[in-house]
Protein backbone atom coordinates (compact mmCIF):
# COMPACT_ATOMS: atom_id res chain seq x y z
CA UNK A 1 0.00 0.00 0.00
CA UNK A 2 2.78 2.34 1.02
CA UNK A 3 4.71 1.53 -2.17
CA UNK A 4 1.62 2.23 -4.26
CA UNK A 5 1.18 5.55 -2.51
CA UNK A 6 4.77 6.56 -3.18
CA UNK A 7 4.45 5.49 -6.83
CA UNK A 8 1.26 7.53 -7.19
CA UNK A 9 2.90 10.53 -5.58
CA UNK A 10 5.91 10.15 -7.87
CA UNK A 11 3.69 10.12 -10.93
CA UNK A 12 1.77 13.11 -9.61
CA UNK A 13 4.93 15.09 -9.04
CA UNK A 14 6.35 14.18 -12.41
CA UNK A 15 3.45 16.13 -13.88
CA UNK A 16 4.30 19.07 -11.69
CA UNK A 17 7.33 21.28 -11.44
CA UNK A 18 9.36 20.79 -8.29
CA UNK A 19 10.89 24.01 -7.06
CA UNK A 20 12.84 25.54 -4.24
CA UNK A 21 10.99 27.66 -1.70
CA UNK A 22 10.63 31.03 -3.40
CA UNK A 23 7.74 33.05 -4.76
CA UNK A 24 9.13 34.77 -7.84
CA UNK A 25 8.79 32.96 -11.12
CA UNK A 26 12.01 33.03 -13.12
CA UNK A 27 11.95 32.80 -16.94
CA UNK A 28 13.14 29.17 -16.75
CA UNK A 29 10.43 28.25 -14.26
CA UNK A 30 7.84 30.14 -16.32
CA UNK A 31 8.80 27.96 -19.26
CA UNK A 32 8.37 24.80 -17.18
CA UNK A 33 4.99 26.02 -15.93
CA UNK A 34 3.97 26.88 -19.51
CA UNK A 35 4.77 23.31 -20.57
CA UNK A 36 2.74 21.89 -17.70
CA UNK A 37 -0.18 24.23 -18.48
CA UNK A 38 0.04 23.34 -22.15
CA UNK A 39 -0.16 19.64 -21.25
CA UNK A 40 -3.43 20.32 -19.44
CA UNK A 41 -4.75 22.30 -22.41
CA UNK A 42 -3.73 19.42 -24.70
CA UNK A 43 -5.64 17.03 -22.43
CA UNK A 44 -8.67 19.31 -22.57
CA UNK A 45 -8.44 19.48 -26.38
CA UNK A 46 -8.24 15.70 -26.56
CA UNK A 47 -11.23 15.30 -24.24
CA UNK A 48 -13.29 17.84 -26.22
CA UNK A 49 -12.57 15.91 -29.43
CA UNK A 50 -13.63 12.62 -27.79
CA UNK A 51 -16.79 14.07 -26.20
CA UNK A 52 -17.78 15.71 -29.49
CA UNK A 53 -17.18 12.60 -31.59
CA UNK A 54 -20.29 10.66 -32.62
CA UNK A 55 -18.30 7.43 -32.40
CA UNK A 56 -17.87 7.83 -28.65
CA UNK A 57 -20.23 5.67 -26.57
CA UNK A 58 -22.43 7.49 -24.05
CA UNK A 59 -20.79 5.84 -21.04
CA UNK A 60 -17.30 6.56 -22.38
CA UNK A 61 -18.23 10.20 -23.07
CA UNK A 62 -19.44 10.54 -19.49
CA UNK A 63 -16.21 9.06 -18.18
CA UNK A 64 -14.19 11.50 -20.32
CA UNK A 65 -16.36 14.39 -19.13
CA UNK A 66 -15.44 13.46 -15.55
CA UNK A 67 -11.74 13.48 -16.48
CA UNK A 68 -12.13 16.81 -18.32
CA UNK A 69 -13.96 18.37 -15.37
CA UNK A 70 -11.07 17.40 -13.09
CA UNK A 71 -8.78 19.73 -15.07
CA UNK A 72 -10.80 22.73 -13.95
CA UNK A 73 -10.94 24.74 -10.76
CA UNK A 74 -14.37 24.54 -9.06
CA UNK A 75 -17.01 26.84 -10.55
CA UNK A 76 -15.20 27.38 -13.86
CA UNK A 77 -17.41 28.55 -16.70
CA UNK A 78 -17.33 28.67 -20.49
CA UNK A 79 -18.33 32.04 -21.98
CA UNK A 80 -19.44 31.64 -25.58
CA UNK A 81 -20.10 34.31 -28.20
CA UNK A 82 -20.69 34.21 -31.94
CA UNK A 83 -19.80 36.51 -34.81
CA UNK A 84 -23.37 37.83 -34.89
CA UNK A 85 -23.49 38.80 -31.24
CA UNK A 86 -20.70 39.76 -28.90
CA UNK A 87 -22.94 39.00 -25.92
CA UNK A 88 -21.55 36.13 -23.88
CA UNK A 89 -23.63 33.05 -23.06
CA UNK A 90 -22.38 31.36 -19.88
CA UNK A 91 -22.24 27.60 -19.29
CA UNK A 92 -20.83 25.60 -16.44
CA UNK A 93 -18.03 23.40 -17.77
CA UNK A 94 -20.06 20.19 -17.39
CA UNK A 95 -23.08 21.73 -19.10
CA UNK A 96 -20.86 22.87 -22.00
CA UNK A 97 -19.57 19.31 -22.47
CA UNK A 98 -23.10 17.91 -22.28
CA UNK A 99 -24.27 20.34 -24.94
CA UNK A 100 -21.29 19.39 -27.10
CA UNK A 101 -22.17 15.70 -26.72
CA UNK A 102 -25.84 16.30 -27.56
CA UNK A 103 -25.21 18.22 -30.79
CA UNK A 104 -27.53 16.95 -33.48
CA UNK A 105 -25.05 15.97 -36.18
CA UNK A 106 -24.37 12.53 -37.61
CA UNK A 107 -20.71 13.27 -38.03
CA UNK A 108 -18.63 15.65 -35.97
CA UNK A 109 -14.99 16.44 -36.57
CA UNK A 110 -13.08 18.59 -34.08
CA UNK A 111 -9.52 19.54 -34.90
CA UNK A 112 -7.05 22.06 -33.52
CA UNK A 113 -4.72 24.55 -35.15
CA UNK A 114 -0.99 24.10 -34.63
CA UNK A 115 -0.72 27.38 -32.78
CA UNK A 116 -1.06 28.56 -29.22
CA UNK A 117 -0.24 31.72 -27.35
CA UNK A 118 0.73 31.77 -23.70
CA UNK A 119 0.48 34.97 -21.70
CA UNK A 120 2.70 36.14 -18.87
CA UNK A 121 1.74 35.03 -15.39
CA UNK A 122 0.30 37.74 -13.15
CA UNK A 123 -0.02 37.44 -9.41
CA UNK A 124 -3.47 37.78 -7.84
CA UNK A 125 -4.20 39.33 -4.43
CA UNK A 126 -4.37 35.80 -2.91
CA UNK A 127 -0.83 35.00 -4.07
CA UNK A 128 -1.83 32.57 -6.82
CA UNK A 129 -0.68 33.31 -10.35
CA UNK A 130 -3.01 33.56 -13.32
CA UNK A 131 -2.34 33.32 -17.04
CA UNK A 132 -4.23 32.75 -20.29
CA UNK A 133 -3.52 30.26 -23.06
CA UNK A 134 -5.11 30.89 -26.45
CA UNK A 135 -5.80 28.04 -28.86
CA UNK A 136 -7.91 27.70 -32.01
CA UNK A 137 -10.40 24.91 -32.71
CA UNK A 138 -12.03 23.86 -35.99
CA UNK A 139 -15.50 22.27 -35.72
CA UNK A 140 -17.25 20.49 -38.55
CA UNK A 141 -20.68 18.88 -38.17
CA UNK A 142 -22.59 17.02 -40.87
CA UNK A 143 -26.23 16.00 -40.85
CA UNK A 144 -26.89 13.15 -43.32
CA UNK A 145 -30.66 13.65 -43.39
CA UNK A 146 -30.62 17.35 -44.25
CA UNK A 147 -27.24 17.32 -45.96
CA UNK A 148 -26.32 20.31 -43.83
CA UNK A 149 -22.66 20.87 -43.18
CA UNK A 150 -21.80 23.32 -40.42
CA UNK A 151 -18.24 24.60 -39.91
CA UNK A 152 -16.75 27.11 -37.54
CA UNK A 153 -13.42 28.11 -36.08
CA UNK A 154 -13.36 29.24 -32.48
CA UNK A 155 -10.70 30.96 -30.45
CA UNK A 156 -10.46 29.58 -26.95
CA UNK A 157 -8.86 31.77 -24.27
CA UNK A 158 -8.27 29.44 -21.35
CA UNK A 159 -7.51 30.75 -17.85
CA UNK A 160 -4.78 28.91 -15.98
CA UNK A 161 -4.23 29.19 -12.24
CA UNK A 162 -0.76 28.44 -10.99
CA UNK A 163 -0.27 27.74 -7.34
CA UNK A 164 2.64 26.61 -5.23
CA UNK A 165 1.75 23.56 -3.19
CA UNK A 166 3.54 21.34 -0.72
CA UNK A 167 3.62 17.63 -0.16
CA UNK A 168 5.50 15.27 2.13
CA UNK A 169 7.63 12.50 0.65
CA UNK A 170 9.53 10.24 3.01
CA UNK A 171 9.43 12.93 5.69
CA UNK A 172 10.70 15.64 3.40
CA UNK A 173 8.58 18.64 2.38
CA UNK A 174 8.61 19.10 -1.36
CA UNK A 175 7.19 22.19 -2.99
CA UNK A 176 5.81 22.15 -6.49
CA UNK A 177 3.78 24.35 -8.82
CA UNK A 178 0.36 23.01 -9.72
CA UNK A 179 -1.78 24.19 -12.63
CA UNK A 180 -5.57 24.23 -12.82
CA UNK A 181 -7.73 25.45 -15.68
CA UNK A 182 -10.29 28.18 -15.05
CA UNK A 183 -12.88 30.10 -17.07
CA UNK A 184 -12.73 29.67 -20.83
CA UNK A 185 -13.78 32.37 -23.29
CA UNK A 186 -14.95 30.86 -26.57
CA UNK A 187 -15.16 33.30 -29.49
CA UNK A 188 -16.26 32.41 -32.97
CA UNK A 189 -13.75 33.77 -35.46
CA UNK A 190 -14.14 34.91 -39.05
CA UNK A 191 -11.50 32.46 -40.26
CA UNK B 1 6.77 52.61 -50.34
CA UNK B 2 9.66 51.53 -48.15
CA UNK B 3 7.27 51.28 -45.21
CA UNK B 4 4.83 49.05 -47.09
CA UNK B 5 7.74 46.82 -48.01
CA UNK B 6 8.78 46.67 -44.36
CA UNK B 7 5.26 45.71 -43.23
CA UNK B 8 5.00 43.01 -45.93
CA UNK B 9 8.45 41.71 -44.95
CA UNK B 10 7.39 41.58 -41.29
CA UNK B 11 4.15 39.73 -42.01
CA UNK B 12 6.05 37.36 -44.28
CA UNK B 13 8.50 36.75 -41.43
CA UNK B 14 5.56 35.98 -39.13
CA UNK B 15 4.07 33.54 -41.64
CA UNK B 16 7.37 31.79 -42.30
CA UNK B 17 7.85 31.43 -38.57
CA UNK B 18 4.61 29.55 -38.00
CA UNK B 19 5.42 27.15 -35.17
CA UNK B 20 5.55 23.47 -35.89
CA UNK B 21 4.31 22.25 -32.55
CA UNK B 22 0.62 22.34 -31.86
CA UNK B 23 -1.69 21.41 -29.05
CA UNK B 24 -2.97 18.33 -30.75
CA UNK B 25 -1.54 15.14 -32.03
CA UNK B 26 -1.13 14.52 -35.76
CA UNK B 27 -4.08 15.90 -37.66
CA UNK B 28 -3.73 19.44 -36.41
CA UNK B 29 -4.47 22.13 -38.94
CA UNK B 30 -1.53 24.20 -40.06
CA UNK B 31 -2.08 27.89 -39.50
CA UNK B 32 -1.56 29.81 -42.73
CA UNK B 33 -0.10 32.64 -40.69
CA UNK B 34 -3.31 34.52 -39.93
CA UNK B 35 -3.57 33.39 -36.31
CA UNK B 36 0.14 33.89 -35.80
CA UNK B 37 -0.13 37.43 -37.16
CA UNK B 38 -3.22 38.21 -35.08
CA UNK B 39 -2.62 40.05 -31.80
CA UNK B 40 -4.43 37.34 -29.88
CA UNK B 41 -4.37 38.71 -26.35
CA UNK B 42 -3.93 42.17 -24.89
CA UNK B 43 -0.87 40.62 -23.24
CA UNK B 44 0.51 40.11 -26.74
CA UNK B 45 -0.31 43.74 -27.57
CA UNK B 46 1.87 44.79 -24.62
CA UNK B 47 4.69 42.43 -25.58
CA UNK B 48 4.64 43.41 -29.25
CA UNK B 49 4.43 47.11 -28.41
CA UNK B 50 7.46 46.79 -26.14
CA UNK B 51 9.38 44.34 -28.34
CA UNK B 52 9.40 41.61 -25.71
CA UNK B 53 8.65 38.52 -27.77
CA UNK B 54 9.75 36.85 -30.99
CA UNK B 55 8.05 37.60 -34.28
CA UNK B 56 5.91 34.44 -34.06
CA UNK B 57 5.15 34.96 -30.35
CA UNK B 58 6.62 31.65 -29.21
CA UNK B 59 9.62 33.10 -27.36
CA UNK B 60 9.31 35.64 -24.55
CA UNK B 61 12.29 38.00 -24.36
CA UNK B 62 13.50 39.10 -20.93
CA UNK B 63 15.99 41.79 -19.86
CA UNK B 64 19.43 40.54 -20.88
CA UNK B 65 18.21 38.79 -24.05
CA UNK B 66 19.82 40.32 -27.14
CA UNK B 67 16.49 41.05 -28.84
CA UNK B 68 14.73 42.37 -25.72
CA UNK B 69 13.12 45.69 -26.71
CA UNK B 70 15.18 45.66 -29.92
CA UNK B 71 14.32 48.76 -31.99
CA UNK B 72 13.91 47.12 -35.47
CA UNK B 73 11.79 44.38 -33.85
CA UNK B 74 9.60 46.99 -32.15
CA UNK B 75 9.32 48.97 -35.37
CA UNK B 76 8.04 45.90 -37.20
CA UNK B 77 5.53 45.17 -34.46
CA UNK B 78 4.31 48.77 -34.11
CA UNK B 79 3.50 48.93 -37.81
CA UNK B 80 1.17 45.94 -37.52
CA UNK B 81 -0.45 47.05 -34.25
CA UNK B 82 -2.71 49.56 -35.99
CA UNK B 83 -6.13 48.79 -37.44
CA UNK B 84 -5.21 49.41 -41.07
CA UNK B 85 -8.60 48.55 -42.52
CA UNK B 86 -11.34 50.58 -40.87
CA UNK B 87 -9.74 53.29 -38.76
CA UNK B 88 -8.83 56.41 -40.68
CA UNK B 89 -5.59 57.22 -38.92
CA UNK B 90 -3.31 59.40 -41.01
CA UNK B 91 0.04 57.78 -41.92
CA UNK B 92 1.76 60.97 -40.79
CA UNK B 93 0.21 60.79 -37.30
CA UNK B 94 1.14 57.09 -37.01
CA UNK B 95 4.73 57.87 -38.03
CA UNK B 96 5.01 60.62 -35.45
CA UNK B 97 3.69 58.26 -32.79
CA UNK B 98 6.09 55.49 -33.79
CA UNK B 99 9.01 57.94 -33.82
CA UNK B 100 8.12 59.20 -30.32
CA UNK B 101 7.72 55.66 -29.03
CA UNK B 102 10.99 54.40 -30.53
CA UNK B 103 13.06 57.48 -29.62
CA UNK B 104 16.65 56.35 -29.06
CA UNK B 105 17.11 58.94 -26.33
CA UNK B 106 13.84 58.37 -24.49
CA UNK B 107 11.96 55.31 -25.74
CA UNK B 108 8.43 54.75 -24.41
CA UNK B 109 7.01 51.44 -23.22
CA UNK B 110 3.71 50.20 -21.93
CA UNK B 111 3.61 48.92 -18.38
CA UNK B 112 0.86 46.54 -17.29
CA UNK B 113 1.07 47.51 -13.63
CA UNK B 114 1.43 51.26 -14.04
CA UNK B 115 -1.51 53.68 -14.01
CA UNK B 116 -2.67 55.29 -17.22
CA UNK B 117 -4.74 52.64 -18.94
CA UNK B 118 -8.37 51.69 -18.56
CA UNK B 119 -10.80 49.06 -19.74
CA UNK B 120 -14.23 50.14 -20.94
CA UNK B 121 -16.57 47.18 -20.55
CA UNK B 122 -20.03 47.18 -22.11
CA UNK B 123 -22.40 45.08 -20.06
CA UNK B 124 -26.09 44.23 -19.91
CA UNK B 125 -27.98 44.34 -16.62
CA UNK B 126 -31.64 43.78 -15.85
CA UNK B 127 -32.79 46.82 -13.88
CA UNK B 128 -36.24 46.58 -12.32
CA UNK B 129 -37.23 43.99 -14.91
CA UNK B 130 -35.86 45.84 -17.96
CA UNK B 131 -32.68 45.02 -19.94
CA UNK B 132 -30.32 47.99 -19.76
CA UNK B 133 -26.76 48.69 -20.95
CA UNK B 134 -24.16 49.68 -18.38
CA UNK B 135 -20.62 50.78 -19.15
CA UNK B 136 -18.00 49.95 -16.54
CA UNK B 137 -14.72 51.85 -16.50
CA UNK B 138 -12.14 49.55 -14.93
CA UNK B 139 -8.52 49.83 -13.93
CA UNK B 140 -5.74 47.67 -12.48
CA UNK B 141 -4.71 48.20 -8.86
CA UNK B 142 -2.33 46.44 -6.51
CA UNK B 143 -3.99 44.49 -3.72
CA UNK B 144 -2.74 41.91 -1.25
CA UNK B 145 0.02 39.86 -2.83
CA UNK B 146 -0.75 40.86 -6.39
CA UNK B 147 -3.06 42.88 -8.62
CA UNK B 148 -6.75 43.06 -9.45
CA UNK B 149 -9.13 44.80 -11.86
CA UNK B 150 -11.54 47.15 -10.11
CA UNK B 151 -14.56 49.19 -11.16
CA UNK B 152 -13.71 52.89 -11.16
CA UNK B 153 -16.94 54.26 -12.59
CA UNK B 154 -20.26 53.16 -14.03
CA UNK B 155 -22.21 54.88 -16.77
CA UNK B 156 -25.83 53.81 -16.55
CA UNK B 157 -28.53 55.52 -18.59
CA UNK B 158 -31.39 55.12 -16.06
CA UNK B 159 -29.33 57.10 -13.52
CA UNK B 160 -28.49 59.89 -15.96
CA UNK B 161 -31.54 62.06 -15.23
CA UNK B 162 -31.93 60.94 -11.67
CA UNK B 163 -30.30 64.12 -10.45
CA UNK B 164 -31.09 67.27 -12.33
CA UNK B 165 -30.09 70.08 -10.07
CA UNK B 166 -31.44 73.48 -11.10
CA UNK B 167 -29.17 76.48 -10.64
CA UNK B 168 -29.50 80.22 -10.02
CA UNK B 169 -32.66 82.07 -9.10
CA UNK B 170 -35.00 79.39 -10.46
CA UNK B 171 -34.04 76.78 -7.94
CA UNK B 172 -35.66 75.95 -4.59
CA UNK B 173 -33.49 76.85 -1.65
CA UNK B 174 -33.30 77.09 2.10
CA UNK B 175 -33.13 80.78 2.88
CA UNK B 176 -30.01 82.08 4.61
CA UNK B 177 -31.68 82.61 7.98
CA UNK B 178 -33.08 79.08 8.17
CA UNK B 179 -30.78 78.39 11.09
CA UNK B 180 -32.65 80.92 13.21
CA UNK B 181 -35.74 78.72 12.86
CA UNK B 182 -33.87 75.59 13.76
CA UNK B 183 -34.09 74.49 10.10
CA UNK B 184 -37.78 73.77 10.46
CA UNK B 185 -38.09 74.58 6.74
CA UNK B 186 -36.22 71.38 5.82
CA UNK B 187 -39.74 70.13 5.30
CA UNK B 188 -39.62 72.05 1.99
CA UNK B 189 -36.57 70.11 0.91
CA UNK B 190 -37.64 66.67 1.90
CA UNK B 191 -41.45 66.69 1.60
CA UNK B 192 -42.55 69.40 -0.76
CA UNK B 193 -39.78 69.23 -3.40
CA UNK B 194 -39.33 66.66 -6.16
CA UNK B 195 -35.75 67.82 -6.58
CA UNK B 196 -34.12 67.39 -3.19
CA UNK B 197 -30.75 67.73 -4.95
CA UNK B 198 -31.58 71.46 -5.18
CA UNK B 199 -30.54 71.72 -1.57
CA UNK B 200 -27.03 70.37 -2.03
CA UNK B 201 -23.75 72.27 -2.28
CA UNK B 202 -22.40 73.57 -5.59
CA UNK B 203 -19.63 70.99 -5.35
CA UNK B 204 -22.07 68.06 -5.03
CA UNK B 205 -21.55 65.30 -7.57
CA UNK B 206 -23.71 62.19 -7.45
CA UNK B 207 -21.76 58.96 -6.95
CA UNK B 208 -23.39 56.77 -9.59
CA UNK B 209 -21.24 53.78 -8.71
CA UNK B 210 -22.50 53.91 -5.11
CA UNK B 211 -26.11 54.00 -6.34
CA UNK B 212 -25.38 51.18 -8.78
CA UNK B 213 -23.95 48.98 -6.04
CA UNK B 214 -26.81 49.88 -3.72
CA UNK B 215 -29.40 48.89 -6.33
CA UNK B 216 -27.54 45.62 -6.84
CA UNK B 217 -27.61 44.92 -3.11
CA UNK B 218 -31.35 45.66 -3.13
CA UNK B 219 -31.73 43.02 -5.89
CA UNK B 220 -33.02 45.65 -8.31
CA UNK B 221 -30.03 45.11 -10.62
CA UNK B 222 -29.00 41.73 -11.98
CA UNK B 223 -25.92 41.16 -14.15
CA UNK B 224 -26.68 39.42 -17.42
CA UNK B 225 -23.70 39.52 -19.76
CA UNK B 226 -20.74 41.36 -21.26
CA UNK B 227 -21.32 42.75 -24.73
CA UNK B 228 -18.16 44.68 -25.59
CA UNK B 229 -14.70 45.72 -24.51
CA UNK B 230 -12.08 48.27 -25.44
CA UNK B 231 -9.03 49.82 -23.79
CA UNK B 232 -7.84 53.40 -23.39
CA UNK B 233 -4.12 54.17 -23.01
CA UNK B 234 -2.47 57.35 -21.73
CA UNK B 235 0.88 55.76 -20.88
CA UNK B 236 2.81 57.16 -23.83
CA UNK B 237 3.61 60.72 -22.88
CA UNK B 238 1.77 63.23 -25.09
CA UNK B 239 -0.43 60.59 -26.72
CA UNK B 240 -3.75 58.84 -26.24
CA UNK B 241 -4.79 55.71 -28.08
CA UNK B 242 -7.68 53.29 -28.03
CA UNK B 243 -7.33 49.54 -28.53
CA UNK B 244 -10.19 47.45 -29.92
CA UNK B 245 -10.55 43.83 -30.90
CA UNK B 246 -10.98 43.15 -34.63
CA UNK B 247 -12.46 39.77 -35.44
CA UNK B 248 -12.37 39.58 -39.24
CA UNK B 249 -10.68 37.66 -42.03
CA UNK B 250 -7.10 38.53 -42.95
CA UNK B 251 -3.86 39.30 -41.17
CA UNK B 252 -4.72 42.63 -39.53
CA UNK B 253 -6.79 41.21 -36.67
CA UNK B 254 -6.97 40.92 -32.89
CA UNK B 255 -6.23 43.76 -30.46
CA UNK B 256 -5.23 46.81 -32.53
CA UNK B 257 -4.97 50.58 -32.16
CA UNK B 258 -8.16 52.06 -33.59
CA UNK B 259 -7.85 55.64 -32.46
CA UNK B 260 -4.79 57.81 -31.92
CA UNK B 261 -4.66 61.38 -30.63
CA UNK B 262 -1.69 63.66 -30.07
CA UNK B 263 -2.38 65.39 -26.76
CA UNK B 264 -2.12 69.13 -26.29
CA UNK B 265 -2.36 70.88 -22.92
CA UNK B 266 -5.61 69.89 -21.18
CA UNK B 267 -6.54 67.26 -23.80
CA UNK B 268 -5.89 64.33 -21.49
CA UNK B 269 -8.33 65.66 -18.90
CA UNK B 270 -10.93 66.35 -21.61
CA UNK B 271 -10.67 62.80 -23.00
CA UNK B 272 -10.76 61.30 -19.51
CA UNK B 273 -13.89 63.30 -18.71
CA UNK B 274 -15.41 62.05 -21.94
CA UNK B 275 -14.54 58.43 -21.14
CA UNK B 276 -15.91 58.79 -17.63
CA UNK B 277 -19.02 60.41 -19.14
CA UNK B 278 -18.72 63.52 -17.03
CA UNK B 279 -18.88 66.07 -19.85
Amino acid sequence: MKNKFILFLGLFLSASVAVMAQDNISPARKQAIDSLALEKVKDLSKYISIIGSKETQFSEANRVMDRAEELFAPGAEMGVSSINTQEIAYYKVRRYFERLMALNYDRVNITWYDIQYISDLERQPDGRYVGVITVYQRFEGTSIETGMNYKDTTKKDITIYVEKKQTQIAGRTIEFWDVMLGDVRVTETSA
Amino acid sequence: MRKIFLIIAFITAIISNVPGQGIGSPGTIKDDGRFTASTKQLNQFFRRFNGEESVDGTVRYYPGDSLYRNIPLRKGFLNILFDNQTSSLSPDLKNQFIQTTLSEVYPHYLNFHREGWYAEVETIFVFKGKREKATLIMKIQSEGLGYEWVIDQVIFEPFKNLFNKPVGEQKDFLHPLSHELGFMNLRRAFQDSNLPESFTANSYKPDYLAIFLYEMKQNNLRFETVSGLKFHFFQIQGWYFEVNQFNRPGFNTGWLISNLVRLGPGDKETILKYIYDQE
